[in-house]
């Protein structure tokens, strides 16, 4: 990676950097403050982050998906909605990882309505998320939100799908020959990288395919089987 | 420690040691996906939390909170609704930020509305979401996210 791309990747980074030296600088009582501050932060992360993680990645493995996706089609009535509202609350990752998942169920058979459902409680009830956010807001808070968000999901699905029709969607994309990575929904988690270390690497924070090695079969499947998003796909 | 953080540890290290019972392999990549997803998001999240706290020693909560009630409440949930739609915040920093802010004063009403378009409506995500569903479903879908958003924090306000 060259260094410019990093310094891309990072500009963020860099600006706080800039704006910390500038602060201690001209105000230093005020960037001790402002330590001070984040300090707190960052000790009320520490406890919940790792924890969060775990069960995020726990619920994401142990939730049988296959037999959940069976259910989402038009045909699914209640069942599909809540289901999608289940599978939404326990899958892992930020939401732009839940939508070449959901282009997928779609293809699949799964509804209009039951795909945006997924992506919005994928996106706001995660259920470790409402753990902390009972922590930090209190549980009536919380319960009472997810109560509403519950609903007004119901309500602007539906909405959805009376406005927005199948044909709509973009058509299938060419499927592109061989083996490909979706770099867009890759999360950087790097469990195919662990899986199969002589086909996948990380470049950046993303997975990224070795060129010149012919993939064994069998270890390939498992790897696009682990991948948590579903961002590793091939045509043979 | 507070309840909920014990809570959740405990139900993750039974869940964990259950897991760890029952399926081996399968336990071991939920640890590596969770280490991996958190060193994807360290450094961003460090940046974020730095900056953060730089914000708040300029801007303190209080005097946020002055401001803001000084603020029709409706004009003050549309800021925080838009201003929710263009950052792009872990929600696990968002919490307790949030909470320092409510606790300082600022009304629940916009906070809620920031909370909720924060996480379920995405300008940065935007053009991929477009990409993937074309243009009216990803118009539609975060157009009427936006507006339940504000819907959401006005009962919010009501009911609490």
């Amino acid at each position: 990676m060259s260094i410019l791309k990093k310094l891309k990747g990072n500009l963020f980074l860099i600006i706080v950097i800039l704006a910390y030296i500038v602060m201690f600088i001209a105000r230093p009582e005020m960037g001790v403050a402002s330590v001070k501050n984040s300090a707190y932060y960052i000790k009320e992360m520490l406890m919940i982050m790792p924890v969060i993680f775990i069960l995020t990645a726990l619920l994401d493995l142990w939730l049988p998906k296959e037999k959940v996706i069976r259910f989402l089609g038009k045909e699914a009535g209640v069942k599909g909605i809540v289901f999608s509202f289940v599978l939404g609350s326990v899958s892992a990752g930020p939401v732009y990882a839940a939508f070449p998942m959901c282009v997928m169920l779609h293809k699949k058979g799964a509804s209009i309505r039951n795909i945006v459902i997924i992506l919005s409680s994928w996106a706001v009830i995660k259920i470790p998320m409402l753990i902390n956010e009972a922590k930090f807001l209190g549980p009536k808070f919380m319960a009472i939100r997810w109560v509403l968000t519950v609903i007004a999901i119901i309500i602007f699905s539906w909405i959805t799908s009376k406005m927005v029709k199948d044909s709509d969607l973009p058509e299938d994309t060419p499927v592109q020959a061989g083996l490909s990575l979706n770099r867009d929904a890759c999360m950087g988690c790097g469990l195919c990288t662990k899986q199969y270390p002589e086909l996948f690497e990380m470049e950046g924070k993303k997975a990224s395919i070795k060129q010149g090695t012919l993939p064994d079969v069998a270890k390939l499947m498992q790897a696009i089987d682990t991948c948590p998003v579903k961002a590793i796909s091939k045509n043979l | 420690m507070d309840v909920f953080t014990i809570a959740i540890w405990v139900g993750t290290l039974i869940f964990l040691f259950i897991s760890l019972v029952k399926d081996k392999e399968k336990t071991k990549k939920a640890l590596k996906m969770a280490l991996g997803m958190g060193r994807g998001m360290v450094v961003s999240i460090l940046s974020i939390v730095f900056a953060i706290g730089l914000i708040l020693t300029i801007l303190p909560p209080e005097e946020i909170a002055r401001f803001v009630s000084e603020q029709s409440v409706l004009l003050a949930t549309v800021v925080a609704a838009l201003f929710g739609t263009i950052t792009l915040v872990p929600a696990f920093i968002a919490f307790p930020l949030v909470g320092t802010l409510v606790g300082a004063g600022v009304s629940v009403v916009p906070a809620v509305a920031f909370l909720t378009t924060l996480t379920m409506v995405g300008v940065v995500t935007f053009p991929l979401e477009k990409k993937e569903f074309g243009v009216k479903f990803t118009v539609v879908r975060n157009g009427l996210s936006f507006v339940f958003a504000i819907v959401i924090a006005l009962v919010m306000g009501v009911v609490i």
